[in-house]
């Protein structure tokens, strides 16, 4: 069977933060690939530099070394401008603490990415409705975000990361502020709209419970990539890029 | 979602600093307008004094202007029926004032006084000074008298004379032969122009008796009197042609050293007022839009990772302060507008001016263009201070604003 392309390649990834004196190896030397579709877990204790791959891999952060390659172009020496317009139209995000915009109702927040992008109104609107379906919240699109529960907050998020169909999306902790049955609602809308959309998916979660759904699971420790969950079927290419 | 009502929602999520804000930004416009308007009130009213005391322009033969004369009326206008015909032959001229400017003495029979005369034509000279001159007893001169010469006094000048419309006095002048020479007038009318120093000394009386006291045929200076103020300045260059070679033609503001030197100062202290209060209104508006980027910060960090642009959130920032600024200037403007309008009809009067000895109406112009100004500087104030506030915040790096709390 051949594998699709990966979305994603980072190769031998680092990024060092300076504290005065001392120097905190982040990330070392990591590599990583995520195929179209594949929701991975990036798992390991606090520091371990789940966060700091994410950062990178989003775009909203430089690495010190190393290679990335989104949809195979090399994005590691693109300046800031270059690098909106990239998350702009190929990541989505989705935060641990929802991180919507608290004056803008749940449609204008699930909105925001197209009206970005420079979609046109009626497609907008179209597309709005058909993703507020999707996560259960037509009901909800005229409330403001702090009229909702958390879980229903994190349905908007995740509206809001996946309406333009991102290549990729990036999710740090996006269960860690709900209840493990909420969690589980999230993670599995989550993976069946990448799914759906062959869009690839970075989580890091300390959630044991949450990893269950993933396709892959990749720990780490001290800023390295320690081991792929071995039973997972595409680790095998994953790794050797 | 557009811009402008995202910028719009913004300046709704703190209800209580913003309306602070827009208030302090109305009553800084309001403040900003009431003192140009009262500034400009008082211009008007000394400019309208002024040219309806000496003319729009005055004529006046260039040796009149520039030296002083040896004897009376040496460098006056000789022929001033042609002169007057040549000058009214310009449509815009409404009025032609003819002044006579005399110095000497006027004597009751007991007691003498210094007095400051001014030969004027009945007809046109009351007629464009009309409210401008009290008259506080008896009547104006008249054009058409039968009988003896008639002068009006200044109210301070009948005082120490003891006279009254009706009594009798000399007026005592050196001529223009360098003689003295001696007319006895009737009192006809007494005037305050509110000025004491000058109601003192004052004297009106017409041309006639004025060239009779002066043994001359000549006149010192004609005032031109236009149809309006604005005309001034374009009608110069015409009547300096009409008037031709030998005569000086003069602005009213080139005579209106009052009106001048209070101009200056009040554009002083009118002008760094309004500079302090817009930097009062720039500082709080200021400080309103930094609180709000700060309290924003970790929102300006999830635009940026969705893709915003540094630019389009500076520009969001720049609409709420322009908002900020706007309404609070609009706002400002509509009372300033409704205090002005209510100020014509309380008749709030002013104490005298120092050197006066009457107050005058507090009032403030409404002038369409400084409302224009006040507000768009306003307005552009704000903007420019919400973009400079929020530039550095909106280009933070996006981990370190997300990590912010
Ligand atoms: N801005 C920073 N400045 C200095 N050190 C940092 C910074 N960000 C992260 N680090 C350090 O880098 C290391 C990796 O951090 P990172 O946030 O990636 O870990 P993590 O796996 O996401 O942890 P957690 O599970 O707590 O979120 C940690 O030692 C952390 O202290
Ligand atoms: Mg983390």
């Amino acid at each position: 069977m051949k594998t699709p392309s990966p979305v994603i390649r980072l190769q031998g990834m680092s990024k060092t933060y300076r504290m005065g004196e001392v120097r905190v190896h982040a990330l070392i030397e990591a590599s990583l690939a995520v195929a179209p579709g594949e929701l991975l877990a990036l798992t390991g204790p606090s520091g371990s530099g789940k966060s700091t791959l994410l950062n990178l891999a989003g775009l909203i952060d430089t690495p010190d070394a190393g290679r990335y390659l989104l949809d195979g172009r090399d994005v590691s020496q693109l300046d800031e401008h270059a690098r909106t317009l990239l998350r702009r139209d190929a990541i989505g995000f989705i935060f641990q603490g929802f991180n919507l915009v608290p004056v803008m109702t749940v449609a204008d927040n699930v909105d925001y990415p197209l009206f970005l992008a420079g979609v046109d109104a009626p497609m907008r609107k179209q597309r709005v409705a058909e993703i507020l379906e999707k996560v259960g919240l037509s009901e909800q699109a005229r409330r403001r975000p702090d009229a909702l529960s958390g879980g229903q907050r994190q349905r908007v998020a995740v509206a809001r990361a996946l309406i333009k169909r991102p290549r990729l999306v990036i999710a740090d902790e996006p269960t860690a502020n709900l209840d493990s049955h909420t969690a589980d609602q999230i993670i599995t809308l989550i993976h069946d709209l990448c799914q759906v959309e062959g869009t690839a998916c970075l989580v890091a979660t300390h959630d044991e419970r949450m990893t269950t759904r993933c396709d892959r699971i990749v720990s780490m420790r001290d800023g390295c990539i320690l081991a792929d969950g071995l039973d997972t079927p595409h680790v095998a290419h994953a790794t050797a890029a | 979602m557009q811009w402008l009502k995202f910028a719009f929602l913004n300046t709704l999520r703190n209800r209580r600093r913003s309306v602070v804000t827009l208030t302090i930004a109305a009553m800084g416009t309001a403040a900003m307008l009431l003192a140009a308007g009262f500034a400009e009130f008082t211009y008007e009213s000394l400019s309208e004094s002024a040219a309806r005391n000496a003319g729009h322009l005055i004529v006046a033969r260039s040796e009149f202007v520039e030296k002083e004369e040896d004897v009376p009326m040496q460098y006056g206008i000789q022929n001033y029926a042609a002169l007057r015909k040549t000058l009214l032959a310009d449509a815009e001229v409404r009025y032609l004032l003819p002044h006579i400017q005399f110095s000497g003495l006027i004597s009751n029979g007991d007691k003498s006084v210094v007095m400051m005369g001014t030969g004027i034509d009945p007809d046109s000279e009351f007629l464009v000074k009309g409210p401008f001159l009290k008259i506080t007893a008896g009547g104006v001169l008249s054009s058409t008298r039968t009988g003896a010469p008639q002068v009006m006094l200044g109210e301070g000048l009948a005082k120490s004379l003891n006279a009254h419309p009706g009594s009798s006095l000399t007026l005592l002048a050196s001529t223009s032969e360098n003689s003295l020479n001696a007319v006895d007038v009737e009192v006809k009318g007494i005037f305050s122009t509110g000025i004491p120093d000058y109601d003192k000394r004052s004297i009106y009386t017409d041309i006639d008796t004025a060239q009779k006291v002066l043994l001359s045929d000549r006149i010192s200076q004609v005032g031109i009197y236009l149809a309006s103020m604005e005309l001034s300045d374009t009608a110069r260059p015409r009547i300096e042609k009409l008037a031709g070679n030998g005569f000086t033609v003069q602005n009213w503001q080139d005579k209106a050293f009052f009106y001048r030197s209070v101009r200056d100062l009040y554009n002083r202290i009118f002008g760094g007022l309004g500079g302090i209060i817009a930097l009062i209104v720039l500082f709080v508006i200021g400080n309103a839009m930094s609180m709000a980027v700060i309290e924003r910060t970790r929102e300006i960090g999830t635009l940026r990772a969705l893709g915003t642009a540094p630019a389009q959130l500076t520009r969001v920032f720049s609409m709420e302060g322009a908002i900020l600024g706007g309404l609070g200037a609009v706002l400002g403007g509509a009372s300033a507008l409704l205090i002005s309008i209510f100020l014509i009809f309380a008749g709030i009067q002013m104490p005298p001016a120092p050197g006066y000895s009457t107050g005058y109406p507090l009032q403030v112009a409404i002038n369409p263009i400084i409302y224009l100004i006040v507000i768009a500087l306003i307005v552009a104030l704000s903007t420019l201070c919400a973009m400079l506030v929020s530039r550095r915040s909106a280009r933070k790096p996006i981990v370190e604003a997300l990590g912010h709390v």
